[in-house]
């Protein structure tokens, strides 16, 4: 079955033309084929091409919306555990995090979901459009897949038209177990339609932004930057937006995901927002299709720029070479924190005025009495483990780098294993360590920027503070280092699952009350909240070790083994 | 069709580091290595000796073991037996003492995406140490590469021609070459010829890894065929001619069906009414000499090409597959 798959969708795709020549409405220009030639059959390739991928992601959205569903009537059994919880999204920083809280005055659980959980749905979704598309697109152009298919009778628009199809059936097929996950939790059939049908609406709107940057960009990576950018442009400014009041201001209507918020499910069920959405989407799939006239093949919008014909020296050194290499992604993470930090410092006026009128559970979630400081504590922390993806995602460079030969090249000239290894390592520490130092003078600034008397007495302690998880963040670059040594294809899994977890139990931890093995597995867990209590030196000091006992065996072993054995 | 390969091949029965002369040391030297990955035997007890100075063509088909063969002299892989030497020292061991004297052209060229060409060949002559600027800028113009551009911008040939300035400019004793011009069209496969042929006026030693026959046949002094993880015949071209077959072609007066039965003629056959077969390269004498009588009208005798020599080798794979 699967061995003959391929042979007829290739035949597929060069049968269309006749079929097409006798389509009445080409009769005018009988030597042209209609620029959508072919997309079916490329439909059905692509489809099989991503089966697992396909699987995997719609299976996990629908897993997720799943447990978001029914986990809230465990977590919040009864009223009033809900209406505590509930206070949560009420209140500035929860709005600030999830969005614009509609309901939480009389909360129930379907609003609970609604209010708090459906934003992941949305985001998941936005991903699996932008990933999709690009995939199917960009980096198919990039990588010369493209060429190859369009070598065949295919139509001018028929790639990116099946790019689309296809992503608009995954995250259809994604919102249909959206909505029977919250229909099977008992909630309401409008609002259960109203966020299925929003998730499709902000599928579509991201597919077309991703179809708009395969355009512009000449690479896959910048393509996805762009797109991924936007989601992330939009998130930010729906957090400024939603934080003010409850509901959110005029801000908030700035963003797509805004948008998505703004509908209100079980509380207004607003549907023209979602129209909004779709909207958007249609106008900027069109500009993707005029866009893809206007530029050859392989090329993109954006040009191509002439840059250094010789290396500037330190080129030439270990170090220099680790540090081109991994700089642009550490770059990128650095400047999307330190905004984040600034941003988040500028909310400290803001919490310091809730304080008086917050409910006594969110003390609770965070630790210490005073509520501004609890806060900056949990920012630098939720930072801490944003660099920690800074990290991984170095480490997983790295082992790209052997993946892709180019250890392989590299280490043809006189550097040693060990040489190699420790410049790489030796950048993402160095990286992991300014971005720290960056993000918590950034939140200081921000706090210092908000603060109406002596706004710049917590720089310090806010610099400290985010300095502080740098040993968490080491730990876990130990871990993922030794592995690549020893074990390297387990690298980059392990290192993603480990900031998934510690993301998961800094958000959720102290909700959901894990059991303390778990909590004790969560490498950031075991520092002090600083600046609600003084910075404890004794994990910091074992974590440490345990990170630099990683990176050594982790080096010995990168030593021994064999390069580009995949 | 099933002539198994020589049993005693002149070449690698030599004692390759018998003399203890400095110049008699072999630039590499394999005895026995053998590679496995997973079940799949890459390696099978194989033997490469290159001497200094030495253009060495290592033919043979895709996953016959080159690249195999070349990481484990890089150092990057290690044989599960066998010994290697390069510059009498172990590839594995001392390797960066050794990758001072040598260089690395990948078959399948990745470079850093973000980086310009003219970065990435400075890059690695940095790291190897001194090298000529005029020596370096004169490969750049010769192979007619724009160094400004990003590598992701490059062609395959454009991104080959990083991998071999980066290497021809550096100066080495020893040239690692996988495949090296592979998407290069035939002007800069020229330029090629040409720089390999002025490193090895300098004394410069290369283990060209090819497929293309020609090529092969214009550089190499001598030429090792790798087959299924094992030599199968090493030697000088002239070497490998005279063990090979003749090629003859030849319009008689008189019926020469009967050649056939004449010792060391194969595949004979009539082709536009000429008679072709071929001859093994010691019994060209005395065939020549049984076609005399015949009445000879036309003959011509054509050395076997490289192609013809592969064949040999995989026409036996081929059939012993069946």
């Amino acid at each position: 079955m699967t061995t003959t798959d391929d042979p007829n969708t290739a035949t597929a795709i060069g049968d269309r033309a006749p079929m097409t020549r006798r389509d009445p409405s080409q009769e005018t220009r009988p030597h042209r084929t209609a620029p959508l030639t072919a997309a079916p059959a490329l439909v059905r390739f692509l489809l099989r091409v991503d089966r697992i991928r396909a699987l995997v992601w719609v299976l996990g959205i629908g897993a997720l919306a799943l447990y978001f569903s029914h986990a809230i009537q465990v977590i919040a059994g009864d009223d009033e555990t809900l209406a505590e919880l509930a206070g949560l999204y009420a209140d500035p920083v929860g709005r600030m995090m999830v969005g614009p809280g509609f309901g939480m005055d009389s909360p129930t659980h379907e609003r609970f979901f609604a209010a708090g959980y459906a934003f992941v749905l949305y985001i998941a979704l936005a991903l699996l459009s932008v990933f999709t598309v690009i995939r199917h697109t960009r980096a198919d152009e990039q990588a010369g897949r493209a060429e190859l298919l369009r070598a065949n009778v295919v139509g001018r628009h028929a790639t990116l038209a099946a790019a689309l199809i296809v992503t608009m059936l995954l995250v259809l097929a994604s919102t249909v177990l959206i909505a029977v996950s919250a229909l099977s939790a008992g909630f309401a059939w409008e609002g259960s339609l109203l966020i299925a049908g929003t998730g499709a609406a902000t599928g579509l709107f991201f597919a077309g932004a991703a179809a708009v940057a395969a355009q512009l960009s000449s690479s896959s990576r910048g393509a996805s930057g762009l797109a991924g950018g936007l989601i992330g442009l939009a998130y930010v400014i729906r957090m400024a937006g939603d934080a003010p009041e409850v509901g959110g201001t005029a801000l908030s209507w700035a963003s797509p995901l805004g948008w998505a918020q703004q509908t209100a499910p079980y509380v207004d069920d607003l549907w023209w927002p979602v129209l909004l959405l779709a909207g958007g989407g249609l106008l900027l799939v069109g500009l993707g299709f005029s866009l893809s006239t206007r530029r050859d093949v392989g090329e993109g919008i954006l040009p191509a720029r002439l840059s250094r014909a010789e290396a500037r020296p330190a080129l030439g050194t270990p170090l220099g070479m680790a540090a081109r290499t991994l700089v642009g992604t550490l770059r990128g993470w650095g400047i999307a924190l330190l905004l984040a930090g600034l941003m988040f410092g500028s909310y400290s006026q803001t919490m310091l005025d809730a304080a008086g009128s917050l409910p006594p559970e969110l003390a609770d979630f965070f630790t210490g009495e005073d509520v501004m400081l609890g806060y900056l504590a949990y920012i630098a922390l939720f930072m801490g483990v944003l660099v920690l993806a800074a990290a991984v995602g170095g480490l997983q460079q790295i082992r790209g780098e052997e993946t892709r030969g180019r250890a392989e090249y590299g280490l043809s000239s006189p550097l040693s294993r060990t040489t190699w290894l420790g410049a790489h390592l030796t950048v993402v520490l160095a990286g992991v360590v300014l971005i720290l130092a960056a993000v918590g003078a950034a939140m200081g600034l921000g706090a210092a920027l908000s603060l109406e008397d002596d706004g710049g007495r917590y720089a310090g302690e806010l610099i400290a503070a985010a300095l502080q998880q740098a040993p968490a963040v080491v730990c876990v670059i130990g871990i993922v280092t030794a592995l690549i040594g020893w074990l390297p294809r387990a690298a980059a899994p392990v290192g993603w699952a480990s900031v998934a977890f510690c993301g998961f139990m800094g958000t959720f931890g102290g909700l959901l009350d894990p059991p303390d093995a778990l909590l004790d597995l969560d490498p950031f867990h075991h520092l002090a909240s600083h600046p609600v209590e003084p910075v404890a030196w004794e994990p910091i000091v074992w974590l440490t070790a345990i990170g630099a006992a990683g990176i050594v065996l982790g080096l010995l072993g990168w030593r021994r083994r064999e390069v580009g054995r995949i | 069709m099933t002539t198994p390969p020589p049993a005693a091949n002149p070449a690698t029965a030599q004692p390759t580091a018998a003399h203890p002369t400095p110049d008699a040391h072999p630039v590499i030297s394999a005895h026995g290595l053998t590679k496995s990955f997973g079940s799949v035997r890459a390696l099978d007890r194989l033997d490469l000796a290159i001497a200094r100075g030495e253009v060495h063509g290592f033919l043979g088909p895709n996953g016959a073991g080159k690249s195999t063969t070349i990481r484990i002299l890089l150092g990057l892989l290690r044989p599960d037996a066998g010994s290697v030497r390069m510059f009498d020292r172990d590839p594995w061991r001392d390797a960066v003492e050794l990758h001072r004297r040598l260089a690395y052209v990948p078959g399948d060229v990745e470079v850093w995406p973000h980086l310009t060409g003219g970065e990435i060949i400075d890059m690695f002559l940095r790291l190897r140490g001194d090298y000529s600027a005029r020596r370096r800028n004169a490969l750049v113009d010769r192979f007619e590469l724009d160094p400004r551009k990003k590598a992701r911008t490059y062609s395959k040939g454009n991104r080959q021609k990083v991998a071999l300035i980066a290497a021809l400019a550096a100066d080495v004793d020893l040239l690692l070459l996988d495949e090296p011009t592979a998407g290069l069209d035939p002007l800069m496969e020229a330029v090629f010829q040409e720089v390999i042929r002025e490193r090895t006026a300098e004394g410069t030693s290369v283990l060209l890894s090819s497929h293309i026959l020609s090529q092969v046949e214009a550089l190499s002094d001598r030429v090792s065929i790798i087959r299924a993880g094992r030599i199968v015949e090493s030697g000088s071209l002239t070497d490998l001619r005279h063990m090979s077959r003749t090629t003859i072609e030849v319009d008689t007066a008189q019926p020469a069906h009967d050649l056939a039965a004449l010792d060391g003629v194969h595949h004979v056959r009539a082709e536009a009414g000429r008679t072709v077969f071929d001859v093994d390269g010691d019994r060209v004498s005395h065939v020549v000499s049984a076609l005399a009588p015949l009445g000879v009208r036309s003959l011509t005798a054509h050395p076997p090409t490289l192609e013809q020599l592969l064949m040999r080798h995989y026409g036996d794979t081929t059939a012993s597959r069946h």
